[in-house]
């Protein structure tokens, strides 16, 4: 036996507990989850015996095990990447509509509701805010 | 649905999107606010003094804290202007000063008299000064892009001067927080089937606003991103 096997069992156990300790936060969608275990099992199995993932990829049709690994480890990839970046948008999204209804609060605090009929604002924006409002 | 002192322009609503044009935004809304008494200043972020600009202009100011892009700004500025229950027309205008006051005057005088939800300002209907062959170029071939994804046909797709009734306001919505806002617009319209038309207007180019504007490149972008947007919305 390698000794290089020790370190990449634990490094593939780690790697699945973290997926599963920050579903909540990294919140992988649950085949990309299922992909992943699937993903450990094999890298396991094929560490201890290289055999098994050969097994299972001579019957798949593909010409070694490590390249069926490849192969899933790309689909993981891209759907996470997938997930990351619909995630992302839509984050940013809810941050823009955040920010918009935050200032809009903040301009009526400040003025009151538009149209007022015309009325002009309570204070005028005299000598008292421009020092700050330039930060020069 | 059209009471209210017309002459005063009292319930028009002129949006102003700011962003860095400290140099030029006072006189801008200055010119505006002989006309219109009502203007929203969104302050998107802006690291200059437009804020102190603003606010001494006398128009509303509401103010992005980060900068979010032009198609938040002009949401913003929308959302801010709802809250008034008198605003029933609408207008978005550049802060740049390429737009003119007058082409304002004239097209909100006009969708007080047809009957249609949207006006759109139209340079190749009207006239451009200063503007580069190749930029004219690059706007024919979004007319056709517009066409193509929105089936919207129109003689000037990405044109920012736009007026628009408070129905049509109300369903805007626009989630494209940059450049693209302009093509929602566009399919924001072709989804509820708003009534249009299109109006002839003035564009000054200044070597200011050419400083500003666009990257002609950057149309690949929004091209892109637009048909990303349709293609995810589609399903």
């Amino acid at each position: 036996m390698q000794w290089i096997k020790i370190p990449l069992i634990i490094a593939a156990v780690l790697i699945l507990a973290m997926v599963f300790r920050h579903r909540q936060r990294v919140g992988l969608r649950a085949g990309s989850r299922l992909l992943v275990l699937a993903l450990a099992i094999m890298a396991v199995t094929s560490i201890i015996d290289p055999d098994i993932p050969q097994g299972l990829a001579n019957v798949l049709g593909v010409t070694r095990g490590t390249d069926l690994l490849l192969y899933g480890l790309i689909v993981v990839f891209v759907l996470t990447s997938l997930g990351l970046y619909f995630r992302l948008s839509e984050t940013e999204q809810h941050l823009r509509r955040l920010v918009r209804s935050l200032a809009i609060e903040e301009a009526l605090r400040r003025d009151g509701p538009p149209g007022a009929r015309r009325s002009p604002p309570t204070r005028d924006p005299g000598p008292d805010r421009t020092p700050d409002a330039d930060g020069t | 649905m059209n009471s209210g002192p017309t002459h005063l322009n009292d319930d028009v609503w002129v949006i102003v999107p700011c962003y860095n044009e400290g140099p030029v935004v006072r006189g801008v809304i200055q010119r505006v606010r002989e006309h219109f008494p009502n203007v929203v200043a969104v302050d998107d972020g802006s690291r200059d003094n437009s804020a102190a600009e603003i606010a001494a202009t006398g128009a509303r100011l509401v103010q992005h804290p980060v900068n979010l892009g032009a198609g938040a700004a002009y949401q913003t500025g929308v959302d801010f202007a709802l809250r008034d229950p008198d605003a029933q027309i609408f207008v978005t205008f550049d802060a740049d000063g390429q737009h003119q006051v007058e082409d304002v005057v004239a097209m909100v005088h006009r969708i007080r008299e047809v009957d249609v939800e949207v006006l759109i300002g139209s340079r190749f209907l009207g006239s451009v000064d200063g503007m580069s062959t190749s930029r004219r170029a690059l706007l024919r071939a979004a007319i056709t892009f517009e066409r193509v994804t929105s089936g919207i046909s129109l003689t000037d797709a990405h044109q920012g001067l736009r007026v628009f009734r408070r129905s049509f306001a109300q369903i805007l919505d626009l989630t494209a927080h940059d450049m693209r806002w302009a093509s929602e617009f566009l399919t924001r319209m072709s989804e509820h089937q708003t009534t249009f038309a299109e109006f002839p207007v003035h564009v000054r180019y200044t070597d200011y606003s050419r400083s500003k504007g666009q990257r002609s490149i950057n149309s690949v972008n929004i091209g892109i991103d637009v048909l990303i947007d349709k293609v995810l919305r589609g399903r």
